[in-house]
C-alpha cells in the first residue's frame, strides 16, 4: 500500500439518500412513493463506496463527499462525517427536481469542478447504483463528461504512485485492470464492507451540528448558481427522458399452493408429490 | 431516410452471448412497427465469421470493427468504435439497444452522455407507440409525438412498472435485461450487408488496461444453464445456511446455489451468485427460494423459472405471492428433511 507522495491526493465519493424500502412508511395506495413521508436512509452501495473512498486515506487523500438532494440529504453527509470523510459538498436546489441520469450526471459534473477548484481531482467513487433508481448510469455518464477513465463493477483496488490497479466483477468472474488516476470507480456490493463509525468522527458530528460556523467550514451547501451550473441543463429541462407512466406489477402466479401448520414431514411429502424433484436427482 | 434501429451484438471470446440475438427479436418487432431497418454492431477481434449469425436472426446489415484492440471488452475502444460509427453515418438512429449486461451498462451510460440522450436501463419490455406530452413547467417539450420508443422497466422500490420516453432527441437509447426478449427463429437463407468499420483508437482510448481476466466457468455456467437452482436470501440468518443450500444443490443432477441481494450484501457469498436486479436473470426448471422474501429486486431475476417453490417462516412473506408452492416453516428442519426424503426415494427407486 505504497504510494510516493509527491501530492496530496484528492478523493470524492457520490452518495445518495434514498427512501428506506424496508419501511412501509410514506408508500402511496398506488404504489408510488412520498419521499417526504418515506423514512429516508443511505443508499445501501454507497456504503461500499464511502469505504473505498476511506481506504484512500491510508495514501493520505483528502476524502470529500458529495450528495444532491433536499435539504435533509444532509443527513447522508453527517453520517460520512462519522465515518471519517473530512469534507462535504451539499447540492441543493429546486430547479434540480425531476433530474433523469443525464441532468443528473451533469449536475454533480459541475458539482465535483467546484469541489476541486484549487485542488486535484485524483478519484471519484460511486456506488454501483441507487437502490430507488437502480440504473447504474450516473458514474459512467459523469466519468464521460469529467473525460476520465472508469472501472465500474469495482470490489477491490490498490494505488501505487499514481497507478491504480482494481478488480472488476464480470459476467462468471472478474478482471484485473489497471489504470492512471484520474479515474471514476463504481464499487459493488461484494467489495469491502463499511467500518463502524469512528469516534473522533462521531464526536466531530456532534460538534458540527451544534456549532453553525464550524458547520459552515466543513460542510458546503451550494445551488446550482454558486456552482455556475446551467439550469437549463438540469431537472426536468435537462432531462431527455421523463417517466410517462407508471402501473402497479400485478401479482403473477397468485395461486400458490401452500403447505402450512404440519409436521414438516408430512409438508415435504406433500410437496414431493405435488412436484417430482426426485426426478431431477443424480443417481449417486 | 428508413429509420435505422441499432444493437450492440454482444460477443465474449468470439462466442455471440445470447443477450445478442435477444435484441435482435427485440429489435425486430420494433423495425417492423417503425419500417426500419434493424442494424448489429459487431466489435471484436476474428468474429467477423459471425456477422451471418446475426443476419440470420434477422440483423438487415451488421457493422463489424475487427482489431487486436478489441479483443476484450473495453469501455474506452468500444466507445470509441460506436462513437466513429455514429458520427458517420447520415442521420442518428432512431433507437439503439444494448444488453444490461456488465459491459452494456458500463458502454451505454458513457455513449448516451456522449450524445446527451435519454438512456433507459434495465427495460423489461418495449415498443413502439405514440405519446402526447404537455408540462406547464416545461413547454419547449409539449406537443405531440409519434413512433417514439417506450422503455418499460420495473420501478423497484415502488414495485410499478415505469414507461419512460424521451421522444425529443433520437437516438432513444436503452439496455434490456438479458433473458427477458425472445430471439427470432434463425432463417439460414437471409442475406444482409456486412460493412467492415475502421478503428481509429486514440492514446486517450489507451488508458485503461487489462492485466487479467478470470473466469469461473463453473459457477457461471452452472447459475444460468443449470436445471435446478437453489437460492438463499436474508431468511438463512447466517453465512453458514449457503452450506445446507448447497447440500441440497448437491443432490440435483444440473444444479447451482444463488442468492438473493441481501445475502450477498451481509457477505454471506459472493457477488457471482446474486440473481435479481443487479445479479443474472435466470429461468431454470426448478427453482427453490430458501428465506427469500421475494422483492420485486429478486423476482424479476427469476420469475420466468418452471417451477418455484418457496420455503419461509413468514407466511405473508411477497414470495407466497408468485411461487406454484411453498412450505411455511423453518428452513432448518424443511430443507435436512427435504433432502432426506429425496435421497430415500432414490433408493427405493433403484
Amino acid at each position: 500500500m505504497d504510494r510516493l507522495l509527491s501530492r496530496p491526493l484528492n478523493c470524492y465519493v457520490l452518495i445518495k439518500q434514498v427512501p428506506d424500502q424496508s419501511s412501509k412508511a410514506g408508500v402511496n395506495p398506488d404504489g408510488t412513493i412520498d419521499r417526504a413521508k418515506a423514512k429516508r436512509m443511505l443508499n445501501p452501495f454507497d456504503r461500499y463506496a464511502l469505504q473505498a473512498a476511506l481506504q484512500t486515506k491510508q495514501y493520505g487523500a483528502v476524502v470529500t463527499a458529495i450528495t444532491m438532494g433536499p435539504p435533509p440529504a444532509i443527513e447522508v453527509l453527517y453520517e460520512a462525517i462519522a465515518h471519517g470523510v473530512d469534507r462535504a459538498i451539499l447540492l441543493t436546489d429546486r430547479r434540480l427536481a425531476a433530474s433523469d441520469t443525464l441532468a443528473t450526471a451533469y449536475a454533480l459534473y459541475k458539482t465535483l469542478r467546484w469541489a476541486s477548484q484549487g485542488r486535484s481531482l485524483d478519484l471519484v467513487f460511486c456506488g454501483l447504483q441507487t437502490t430507488d433508481g437502480d440504473t447504474a448510469q450516473v458514474g459512467p455518464q459523469l466519468a464521460e463528461r469529467l473525460g476520465i477513465p472508469q472501472i465500474t463493477y469495482c470490489e477491490s483496488f490498490t494505488l501505487q504512485g499514481n497507478t491504480i490497479t482494481a478488480k472488476r466483477v464480470i459476467e462468471g468472474g472478474v478482471q484485473i485492470l489497471q489504470t492512471q488516476i484520474p479515474a471514476l470507480l463504481t464499487i459493488t456490493n461484494s467489495a469491502q464492507r463499511l467500518a463502524y463509525k469512528t469516534l473522533r468522527g462521531a464526536q466531530r458530528v456532534q460538534q458540527l451540528q451544534r456549532d453553525e460556523q464550524a458547520r459552515s467550514q466543513v460542510i458546503h451547501t451550494v445551488s446550482l448558481d454558486d456552482i455556475g451550473a446551467d439550469p437549463e441543463r438540469c431537472g426536468l429541462k435537462g432531462s431527455p427522458t421523463i417517466v410517462a407512466a407508471t402501473e402497479k406489477i400485478g401479482e403473477i402466479g397468485g395461486n400458490c399452493q401452500v403447505f402450512q401448520g404440519k409436521a414438516v414431514g408430512v409438508m415435504v411429502q406433500q410437496l414431493l408429490q405435488e412436484v417430482p424433484l426426485a426426478k431431477l436427482q443424480e443417481a449417486k | 431516410m428508413r429509420h435505422k434501429i441499432l444493437v450492440h451484438a454482444e460477443q465474449i471470446d468470439g462466442e455471440l452471448q445470447p443477450i445478442a440475438l435477444e435484441l435482435l427479436g427485440a429489435g425486430r418487432m420494433l423495425a417492423d412497427k417503425l419500417g426500419a431497418d434493424l442494424e448489429a454492431v459487431l466489435l471484436g477481434h476474428n468474429i467477423s465469421h459471425l456477422a451471418q449469425t446475426l443476419i440470420h436472426y434477422s440483423a438487415d446489415c451488421v457493422y463489424v470493427a475487427d482489431h487486436p484492440e478489441l479483443a476484450q471488452y473495453r469501455t474506452l475502444p468500444y466507445r470509441r468504435a460506436w462513437v466513429d460509427l455514429l458520427n458517420h453515418l447520415p442521420q442518428p438512429p432512431h433507437t439503439i439497444l444494448f444488453g444490461s449486461t456488465t459491459s452494456g451498462r458500463d458502454l451505454a451510460p458513457r455513449l448516451a452522455a456522449y450524445l446527451e440522450t435519454g438512456l433507459t436501463a434495465d427495460c423489461t419490455s418495449l415498443d413502439i407507440g405514440p405519446f402526447e406530452y404537455s408540462n406547464s413547467k416545461d413547454q419547449s417539450k409539449s406537443g405531440t409525438f409519434h413512433d417514439c420508443l417506450y422503455a418499460i422497466r420495473p420501478s423497484f422500490g415502488e414495485s410499478l412498472r415505469a414507461r419512460i420516453l424521451g421522444p425529443w432527441k433520437n437516438p432513444q437509447m436503452a439496455t434490456v435485461r438479458p433473458g427477458v426478449m425472445q430471439a427470432v427463429q434463425p432463417d439460414y437463407s437471409r442475406t444482409g450487408r456486412v460493412i467492415p468499420l475502421a478503428v481509429n483508437l486514440q492514446e486517450s482510448d489507451r488508458l485503461v488496461q487489462i492485466q487479467e481476466i478470470v473466469r469461473n466457468v463453473t459457477s457461471q455456467v452452472q447459475l444460468s444453464k443449470a436445471e435446478v437452482i437453489v437460492a438463499g436470501g436474508y431468511g438463512l440468518g447466517a453465512p453458514d445456511g449457503f452450506q445446507l443450500l448447497r447440500d441440497l444443490a448437491n443432490c440435483f443432477a444440473n444444479s447451482a446455489v444463488g442468492a438473493s441481494r441481501k445475502a450477498v450484501d451481509a457477505g454471506w457469498i459472493s457477488y457471482a451468485h446474486q440473481v435479481g436486479q443487479t445479479g443474472k436473470t435466470v429461468r431454470p426448471k426448478v427453482y427453490i427460494a430458501c428465506g427469500i422474501s421475494g422483492a420485486i429486486q429478486h423476482r424479476v431475476g427469476m420469475d420466468k423459472s418452471g417451477t418455484i417453490i418457496a420455503i419461509n417462516k413468514d407466511s405473508s412473506a411477497p414470495i407466497f405471492k408468485f411461487a406454484h408452492y411453498g412450505i411455511v416453516g423453518d428452513l432448518y428442519q424443511v430443507i435436512p428433511e427435504l433432502i432426506r426424503q429425496m435421497r430415500s426415494s432414490l433408493r427405493q427407486a433403484a
